[in-house]
């Protein structure tokens, strides 16, 4: 009788470095570029960076949330275009701006299973070249025309076509099921959190003001590589101040509470990013040395659509989850990467955190989460300042937390990545 | 001694083609002794990404092997347009061409450009010619390319013939990268190269130059080849060579069949349905 195989008890994951092109505002220097262009020459930089031309990794997932339907294999159309072996395999996936660190959650799951040794999480977004669809109208004309078995009945199915039809479908940056952008579903939350235009421009600033010093002392160097010429992302406000985003006109919101601004919203944005994992023993193989160890992982999901929760607060119900499983608190943490969809996410996620109600009544605790150490919070700039190329931004964080985490000599790091359709994706590293 | 002609812009290569027609070339046997430069040339990153789109290259940091080419191209058509040039342009038919690249070229780096004409010579079908293109970067030669022009006339039929590798070791490979080249296709690497030779544009500018349809630019079938083979191929040290056979005519399918050796791999483009070959490349490193 055969015997049944045991199970192998989980591995540690080495989160190894990572590559991103500088992020770009979108229609400025990649406004041409593809999204498997950019995805590209992102991953081919981190072959090159860490010597694994010709190397068949266990895998490659990356996604992008703006897709045209030709892209619909498009990481592993990427990879026949590096210099991977190209007997590395590759699968796409998708879930909003958390497309990048969920990548990097599904690898590291494997790498931890003992599946794969070694794989690339990756995540690109171009908003300048967005797919444009024809109309509902003249796709069902056109479907039509296509089923028909005779010229008569192509002629017949030619007669639906409406002047109409021929504006084509942009893609929007909104909510199918309520209509609302997520500028405005955020400026909803972020007044009935009361958080204000003063807190936000400030955390702006700082994003600013962190981003730029992280380049100055070199942080990007081994993070980051140019592309078409550009070389620090384009968003970048070295000189960005309060009193300079004071000035700026409210673009959500309604009214003399109206708080949410350019300056304090990210701009929509062009980029790529992708993060090496792997277990020790392949790392101690090649010779590298791990920045982080990739610990844990939590999604959550909020219902938005009726109001009943804010649109991006998802992560706010992950993170205590995340916490209860690994046996942390809140403050247990020497770096915090929340991303800043919009300076109020940031604020509102804090606020909720240290709400005796909301964390009772929502979250099911007995006492709150509690405030967190406002000086270790995205000490390397956020997506404020950088761009938030939507599946680029997890592989940006967990590359940059990594490194942070492995120049302060170790340490624990908290990622949370807020995505439309009410979801959050949140993680643990550490050194 | 060598003339140094040195351009401050691109040879403008619409009046070279307007003006083609009416220069027969001569029967001399020397080329004049002219070599024309351009230094400093920046590549334009919407020029590059046009191109790279056309011809199937993924836009990165580094130019594709056969783009230093398309810089040389107009000092090409400024030479072969010359006074004194031999043969002439109109009707020349590019059939081979070779590309070192040395070392992977930025996108960023200021290229210097030199072309000359060297080595005429008699061929089966008329005579041909060699214009070489040497492409710098802070004295330091990066790229080089040999693009060998044919002038049908008097036929030569013992001059030396130049054969393309043998392709018995194909006989195994029975597929690979199938492309539909559409009608349009010399007019979209026209406008990426700047390339507008009547041959290439339409069907009706191409027959009164001796062609039943517009036919593919052979630096573009060329640069596709290279392109699907891009990561497995090196990007220091590689030697490419391409020897042109039957044109593409448009609209066309055709199909790329590669056998990969240690240090070589050699490929033929063919009629999708395998009885023309277009051009085989054998690249070395």
């Amino acid at each position: 009788m055969a015997s049944q195989s045991s199970p192998r008890a989980p591995r540690r994951v080495a989160v190894l470095g990572g590559n991103r092109i500088p992020f770009a505002r979108s229609n400025g220097p990649y406004a041409k570029a593809s999204n498997q262009d950019m995805l590209t020459a992102t991953v081919d930089g981190l072959v090159a960076r860490f010597g694994l031309a010709g190397e068949r990794l266990g895998e490659v997932v990356a996604g992008a949330v703006l897709k045209h339907s030709r892209d619909f294999n498009l990481t592993r159309e990427t990879v026949l275009g590096t210099r991977l072996d190209p007997a590395t395999p590759a699968y796409d996936v998708q879930q909003a701006c958390g497309t990048g660190l969920e990548a990097a959650v599904l690898v590291a799951n494997k790498i931890a299973l003992g599946q794969v040794d070694a794989g690339v999480a990756g995540g690109v977004d171009s908003a300048s070249d967005a797919p444009i669809a024809v109309s509902e109208g003249l796709r069902q004309t056109l479907l039509a025309v296509n089923r028909a078995r005779s010229a008569g009945e192509r002629a017949k199915a030619l007669t639906g076509l409406r002047p109409g039809h021929l504006v084509p479908a942009i893609p929007e940056n909104v909510e199918p099921r309520t209509g609302l952008s997520m500028g405005e579903h955020m400026a909803l939350t972020a007044a009935q959190w009361g958080i204000t235009r003063e807190a936000q421009d400030e955390l702006a600033a700082a994003s600013h003001r962190h981003l730029a010093a992280a380049y100055e002392r070199g942080f990007f160097d081994d993070l980051v590589t140019p592309y078409l010429g550009v070389s620090r992302d384009t968003n970048l406000r070295a000189d960005s101040t309060v009193e300079k985003l004071s000035t700026l006109k409210p673009v959500f919101g309604k009214g003399d509470g109206a708080t949410m601004t350019a300056g304090n919203s990210t701009p929509l944005t062009d980029g790529a990013s992708a993060v090496l994992l792997a277990s020790e023993e392949w790392a101690a193989e090649h010779r590298l040395t791990p920045l982080a160890w990739f610990v844990d992982a939590e999604t959550a999901a909020v219902d938005y659509v009726h109001g009943d929760e804010g649109l991006l607060m998802a992560p706010a119900y992950a993170v205590p989850r995340l916490l209860a499983r690994n046996g942390l608190s809140l403050q247990d943490f020497d770096f915090y990467e929340i991303h800043e969809a919009f300076a109020a996410t940031v604020l509102t996620t804090l606020k909720a955190w240290e709400d005796p109600d909301f964390c009772r009544e929502r979250l099911g605790l007995d006492a709150p989460l509690g405030s967190i150490d406002r000086g270790r919070l995205n000490v390397n700039g956020s997506s404020l300042a950088a761009g938030h190329p939507f599946a680029a931004t997890g592989g940006r964080i967990v590359a940059s937390l990594a490194k942070q985490l492995k120049e302060a000599g170790g340490g624990r790091g908290l990622i949370s990545i807020c995505a439309a359709g009410g979801q959050g994706v949140v993680a643990i590293l550490e050194a | 001694m060598t003339k140094e002609i040195t351009l401050d812009a691109a040879p403008d290569l619409r009046r070279i083609y307007a003006t083609a027609a009416l220069r027969r070339g001569n029967a001399s046997d020397a080329l004049p002794d002219v070599r024309w430069s351009r230094a400093g040339i920046r590549v334009d990153v919407d020029d590059l990404v046009a191109y790279a789109h056309v011809c199937r290259f993924p836009v990165s940091g580094t130019l594709p092997p056969t783009y230093p080419h398309l810089v040389a191209f107009p000092l090409q058509m400024a030479v072969m347009s010359g006074d004194r040039f031999p043969l002439p342009l109109l009707g020349a038919v590019h059939v081979e061409n070779r590309i070192e690249a040395l070392r992977p070229v930025q996108l960023d780096e200021p290229l210097d450009v030199s072309v000359w004409a060297q080595d005429l010579r008699p061929h089966r079908r008329g005579r041909q010619v060699d214009l070489v293109s040497e492409v710098g970067v802070r004295g330091e030669v990066v790229w080089r390319g040999v693009s060998t022009y044919l002038s049908r006339g008097a036929e030569h039929p013992d001059a030396e013939p130049s054969e393309p590798p043998s392709t018995d070791p194909l006989a195994a490979v029975t597929t690979g990268p199938l492309w539909r080249l559409g009608e349009g296709t010399g007019r979209a690497y026209a406008a990426v190269s700047g390339d507008w030779n009547p041959i290439h544009v339409h069907a009706l500018t191409a027959k009164p130059l001796g062609f039943p349809s517009a036919i593919a630019h052979g630096m573009y079938s060329y640069a596709r080849v290279l392109a699907a083979l891009g990561p497995r191929l090196p990007e220091a040290g590689l030697t490419s060579r391409v020897w042109f056979r039957k044109p593409v005519r448009l609209p066309s399918s055709v199909r790329l069949r590669t056998a990969f050796e240690a240090s070589r791999t050699l490929s033929v483009l063919e009629h999708a349905k395998g009885e023309i070959e277009h051009a085989v490349v054998e690249n070395t490193w």
